[in-house]
């Protein structure tokens, strides 16, 4: 008995949480698809009066929002191409390499974690802007491929754990260290490099500041600056700013429920915010 | 012999060699994007930079006018004040939530998955989108959340519209505590406190279970449990994440860029830091100002960090001893 009713404590404790938790996101979820007139006239109602699929061909009608899209798609590909490739390397040298001055060097990678993106902003910024790089998605891309602290100590946590005897092995197959590297240790690496490619694909679609900093013609910008020139300009139509947000989270959502695993594993371990 | 030790020196400085082309990408990033970037800010935040003329070596000028706008509550001073109030608001509470969370989901009931997901769901929603969504729900005139307050009797509060500061000073009892601007952007960042959330839920499984069982043997309670055996196992977790928050909080932008017109509003109740630098660089084109105001804030992270891993060894309790 007293059992039971500990049970019905704890589901009504985490029934309540969920709900709190939930509520915003099924409320616009919801919302997205209500006639236009609800929302003004009975804003509170929670079952659509109708179900108006229509608000999202309107909401991608009344911006690029197909241009913005295929910005989005090139930046996070690039993005994840580019740091899969410089980050793997990176991880390999630090942990399958053995070389004089490596667990310093190490110490620096993760020194530079702590550091604040405002102190390199505006030297960076002038950099990117010199080398002729401004106002196009390269800008943003580009620097992946010269690596990310954060993926590089996660790959190479899971790098080490990969046992020497088959880089040996591979090795006096006559594999070059490059050879061991992406023919032996990457594909034994899957779920980690699954987890920074799921990062990385996720930040680089998030991106918010990067696009602000870097783009100025509207045709280059991706899903997440673009939307917010969406949301200044009709901030009067609730309907298609719910309607464009839910396009934009949707693909996020997806991923997540495809990938619940590998995210969660990859946030625990590393602690980093996606 | 000879042969053996110059080919020995030989591998060995092939090795040096093959190490340093696997490192080359990160460490050219590193020294274009992070070192170089490093020292030029430093260097300027000592000049006068607007970017049409070459930077003007001025002194301390621009520390001189952070310390006079810190006495004086405008500007620079106004803008530690509102991170520091959303930094340790949000920290503290998505410690609590946290912990909650992650102790409500170790329980053993049905569904945990499907909780699991729900609460940390929210982490993943773009910062963009959360930000519309919210704007739109804490609307002080016809927005969900006022609705229901309302609804139940509570006063109204102007969320992103007002300038109130209803966590601090703690003026709870009064009745006339009102959330601001500041409080709704800590109610965003708790609700997702999912990332945060499944750390301590890995943490939570990884307490030895016969703790538990000896504890239950000599008749704790589940609250002294939780106070003598949870709550010291999570410590170095706990640590871990307000080290995290603080450094996250701190440089926050794109959703206090979004809520706040792009300039704080309202009344710079919103003028945090990170949007503070952004201002003075890109709109006000003080190059040298801006950097220091960054190298301020890099100065005051390293102290926040280094102060708290001197606190940790007051309340932080790692299994087997101190490391």
């Amino acid at each position: 008995m007293i059992h039971d009713k500990a049970t019905f404590r704890a589901h009504l404790l985490l029934l309540s949480a969920a709900v709190l938790f939930a509520a915003p996101l099924v409320w616009m979820l919801v919302s997205a698809v209500k006639p236009a007139g609800q929302l003004t006239q009975d804003p509170y109602s929670f079952w659509p009066r109708e179900w108006r699929w229509q608000n999202f061909a309107d909401a991608a009608a009344a911006m690029p929002f197909f241009r913005y899209m295929r910005n989005s798609l090139l930046l996070a590909g690039g993005t994840v191409v580019g740091s899969l490739f410089s980050c793997t390397l990176a991880a390999y040298g630090f942990a399958r390499l053995r070389w004089p001055g490596r667990d310093l060097v190490f110490g620096l990678l993760i020194a530079t974690m702590l550091l604040p993106w405002h102190v390199t902003m505006i030297p960076r910024f002038l950099l990117i802007k010199e080398l002729g790089l401004y106002n196009s998605l390269a800008a943003l891309i580009a620097p992946t491929f010269l690596g990310d602290a954060f993926s590089i100590f996660l790959l190479r946590q899971f790098f080490r754990t990969i046992p020497e005897e088959l880089s040996e092995a591979a090795r006096l197959d006559g594999l070059t260290e490059w050879g061991v590297c992406w023919r032996i240790v990457a594909p034994l690496s899957k779920p980690a490099l699954l987890t920074v490619g799921l990062f990385q694909f996720i930040a680089a679609w998030n991106d918010f500041s990067g696009p602000m900093l870097y783009l100025s013609d509207p045709k280059k910008f991706p899903l997440a600056y673009g939307l917010e020139q969406f949301v200044s300009s009709y901030s009067d139509q609730t309907h298609l700013l719910l309607a464009a947000a839910v396009m934009f989270t949707l693909p996020i959502l997806v991923l997540f429920f495809i990938a619940q695993k590998s995210f969660m594993k990859g946030v625990s371990t590393t602690g980093l915010k996606a | 012999m000879n042969t053996g030790a110059s080919s020995t020196r030989r591998r060995h400085s092939g090795r040096i060699v093959t190490a340093l082309l696997f490192i080359a990408p990160w460490a050219l990033g590193f020294l274009l994007l992070v070192l170089y970037p490093f020292a030029a800010s430093l260097y300027w935040s000592f000049c006068e930079y607007d970017l049409l003329s070459p930077p003007r070596f001025v002194g301390g000028a621009n520390y001189r006018r952070l310390a006079h706008e810190l006495l004086n509550g405008e500007g620079f001073g106004r803008a530690v004040w509102n991170t520091a109030y959303y930094a340790v608001a949000s920290v503290v509470l998505s410690v609590l939530a946290g912990v909650g969370l992650a102790v409500m989901l170790s329980w053993k009931v049905r569904g945990q998955a499907i909780y699991r997901a729900i609460f940390f769901l929210p982490s993943v929603v773009p910062t963009v989108a959360a930000a519309v969504l919210w704007m739109w729900l804490l609307d002080p005139g016809g927005g969900l959340v006022n609705h229901w307050l309302t609804a139940v009797g509570l006063p109204a509060p102007n969320w992103f519209k007002g300038v109130q500061e209803a966590l601090w000073p703690p003026d709870w009892w009064s009745g006339r505590a009102a959330f601001g601007s500041k409080d709704a952007l800590v109610l965003m960042s708790v609700w997702g406190v999912g990332n945060f959330m499944i750390i301590y839920l890995a943490a939570l499984g990884d307490i030895p279970k016969s703790l538990y069982e000896a504890a239950a043997l000599d008749g704790a309670g589940n609250l002294r449990r939780f106070w003598h055996i949870t709550l010291p196992n999570l410590s170095p977790v706990i640590f871990f994440n307000i080290v995290m928050g603080v450094i996250q909080a701190v440089q926050a932008f794109t959703q206090v860029y979004l809520v706040s017109e792009g300039r704080g509003a309202p009344a710079e109740s919103t003028l945090m830091l990170s949007l503070h630098i952004f201002l003075a660089a890109f709109q006000n084109l003080e190059m040298g100002y801006a950097s220091a105001i960054a190298w301020m804030l890099f100065v005051v992270l390293l102290a926040a960090t280094a102060a708290l891993f001197h606190s940790s060894r007051y309340w932080v309790h790692y299994q087997g001893g101190s490391p």
